[in-house]
């Protein structure tokens, strides 16, 4: 990856390009005082990784075609993950910080397909709260110097809060996994915690099946399904191994016959209701652990290091919302996530948030803490013409 | 303004769609030779009857280049985004009766249902470094019932264009989102249809595209008035 000059540089030399702000090199000089390393990314990428990433939803939304080797390419509908992938492929030593300001193709709901997005990778920075802290303050401040009367309304979430409440209640591993991996999908979780307040019926098992797992026999159980397995010749391509089976019937008759006591119950709902504003969140999450007797307080600290970081910076933390419910249910966003708006309700003018687990997914041979934003060049644009 | 009504070109479909029709009072013959492609309705000036396959009449339905049409209801699901917005199944036919089913491989004794593949396709990259796949034709029908029904988002579609329910056993895939009528297939290939995996019941159906100008006109009325009553 090079380093590449500010397109305010090079206007001279190419079109405008349509869509791209009249602001944009004032973004672009304040990304770059930012410090940090500006990419230039390829507009067209292999598509798998942001397939595999985001799921097969995004397929519909991204341009899509393929390579004459067949090799499936899109044009790119965002920035994080190619970014990731050129650092991991360059093997280069973190911290590091990449910015970067340019088109991207994705079909919305509202607006056009192509865009700009402006936005910062923090790669490998070892204190996490003070990285959180710095990337909220970075695009809000952004943000407020290209819409200096915009007045912007600014909300928080943390995933890690909601693993540490869910491992505080004690449900078994598989139960915290559902919970944790629904975080984010409002409906999702409340379907969930429905199931595990009145648990329905377990399915119609397999009569030998249900033999094995009355006896307890786990051996007998993972070699009758081996045996099926090789009768009906399914075996040679398997994806899941008799063992993978066997041992989640078992976890799964425990799961099903797990119910939440109605105070746990009440414990969850209680902490996923919680909405404050941040210079009241710290007291909210101290009151919740204490009425409710949840042991979170190592999650507790991690949450005040980065509300302390926030302040330190000169937040306001009376103007951002923490919300206990808010996240984002892709498997690769482990703690802070925040959403910046135009006003409540309004467009989000920028997003955020750590995504630990990314590296790792996109193939890091060790683990590489990371904390991003981006812009919504378009959106900001149409608040300042607004006003 | 001339009425076109589509129907199917060849095979059962054709002849139970023909059947209804004529049950309806509604004669559909065949201009020139039995195997022209374009009919008339008997006594109805102004009908036009083009024979299409089954997929090109989702289509074709979806576009507005013709009125009426006959097809299954899981191709007009899949093939047209917002297929309500686009047309009106006017009628269910009765015939051609096949559902779209999640179907995994019946030695999965942990799966059950929907909620149970959903913690299989959330664990499956952690174990298996890829992504869970299902094989299907289905794209559309298979991403709502997934994301929008299920809140799944982790598996990975391959594309299939045939014998899909062999996919799993030759490892071209995990899983399937296929059709089915007595489900005999799928036994045959080892497969099970999830509890709560049935993502359509889909039958045989008269479709109106909705365009401008059917509301003021008599004859549409008249046509599924005519088809509902010979049902």
């Amino acid at each position: 990856m090079q380093p590449s000059m500010p397109p305010a540089d090079r206007s001279e030399f190419i079109m405008p390009q349509s869509g791209l702000p009249a602001f944009a090199s004032d973004l672009a000089r304040a990304l770059d005082a930012l410090g940090g390393i500006r990419v230039d990314i390829p507009v067209i990428q292999p598509a798998e990784p942001f397939l595999d990433m985001a799921g097969e939803d995004l397929r519909r939304r991204i341009f899509l075609t393929e390579s004459e080797t067949g090799e499936s390419l899109c044009l790119r509908p965002e920035f994080t993950i190619p970014v990731c992938s050129a650092h991991i492929a360059e093997n280069v030593a973190t911290p590091r910080r990449y910015t970067y300001l340019g088109q991207v193709f994705r079909q919305r709901r509202d607006g056009a397909s192509e865009f700009f997005q402006a936005g910062v990778e923090d790669l490998g920075e070892p204190d996490q709260a003070r990285a959180d802290a710095r990337a909220l303050s970075e695009a809000r401040a952004l943000i407020a110097a290209l819409a200096p009367s915009a007045s912007l309304s600014i909300i928080l979430g943390d995933q890690s809060v909601f693993e540490a409440v869910v491992a505080g209640l004690g449900l078994p591993s598989g139960w915290q996994k559902r919970l944790i991996h629904a975080f984010g999908n409002e409906q999702a979780l409340t379907a969930l915690i429905a199931r595990l307040a009145n648990p329905d019926s377990a399915g119609q098992l397999d009569p030998e099946v249900a033999g094995f797992l009355a006896k307890g026999d786990a051996h007998g159980l993972e070699a009758h399904i081996e045996e099926v397995m090789q009768a009906t010749g399914y075996s040679t391509h398997a994806s899941r191994t008799p063992a993978e089976i066997a041992s989640r019937l078992i976890d799964k008759q425990r799961l099903d016959a797990m119910r939440l006591s109605p105070t746990s119950l009440a414990a969850l709902k209680a902490f996923l209701a919680l909405d404050v504003p941040l210079d009241r969140a710290a007291a909210a999450l101290a009151g919740f652990a204490q009425n409710t007797g949840l042991e979170i307080s190592a999650a507790h600290r991690t949450f005040e290091a980065r509300l302390k970081a926030l302040a330190e910076r000169g937040e306001d933390l009376a103007a951002i919302r923490w919300r206990a419910a808010f996240g984002r249910p892709l498997d690769y966003y482990t703690g802070l996530v925040f959403e910046i708006s135009a006003g409540e309700g309004g467009a989000v003018l920028a997003g955020g948030g750590r995504y630990d687990r990314l590296m790792a997914l996109l193939g890091a041979r060790e683990p590489i803490p990371a904390v991003g934003f981006s812009l919504w060049l378009d959106r900001i644009d149409s608040v300042r013409t607004q006003q | 303004m001339t009425l076109t009504i589509a129907l199917p070109s060849k095979g059962r479909m054709k002849d139970d769609a023909v059947a209804v029709f004529a049950r309806a009072g509604l004669i559909v013959s065949a201009i020139g030779n039995d195997r022209s492609y374009r009919g008339r309705i008997e006594g109805m000036d102004g009908v036009e009857v083009a024979f299409l396959s089954a997929s090109e009449i989702a289509r074709e339905l979806g576009a507005g280049a013709v009125d009426f049409g006959v097809t299954g209801e899981d191709l007009v699901r899949e093939s047209l985004p917002r297929s309500d917005e686009r047309v009106d199944i006017t009628a269910r036919l009765g015939f051609g009766h096949a559902d779209v089913v999640v179907a995994v491989p019946d030695i999965w004794k942990d799966v059950d249902s929907m909620a149970d593949l959903g913690d299989v396709a959330a664990d499956f990259r952690a174990r298996h470094g890829r992504r869970l796949t299902i094989a299907t034709k289905y794209w559309r029908l298979t991403q709502n019932f997934f994301s929008t029904r299920h809140g799944i988002q982790l598996y990975r579609i391959v594309e299939s264009l045939g014998a899909t329910e062999g996919a799993p056993a030759s490892g071209a895939a995990d899983i399937i989102v296929d059709i089915t009528s007595t489900g005999s297939t799928l036994t045959a290939n080892h497969l099970r249809v999830l509890a709560d995996g049935v993502i359509l019941k889909s039958e045989a159906c008269l479709v109106r595209a909705r365009k401008a100008g059917h509301e003021a006109d008599p004859r549409v009325a008249a046509l599924i008035e005519a088809v509902r009553s010979g049902l």
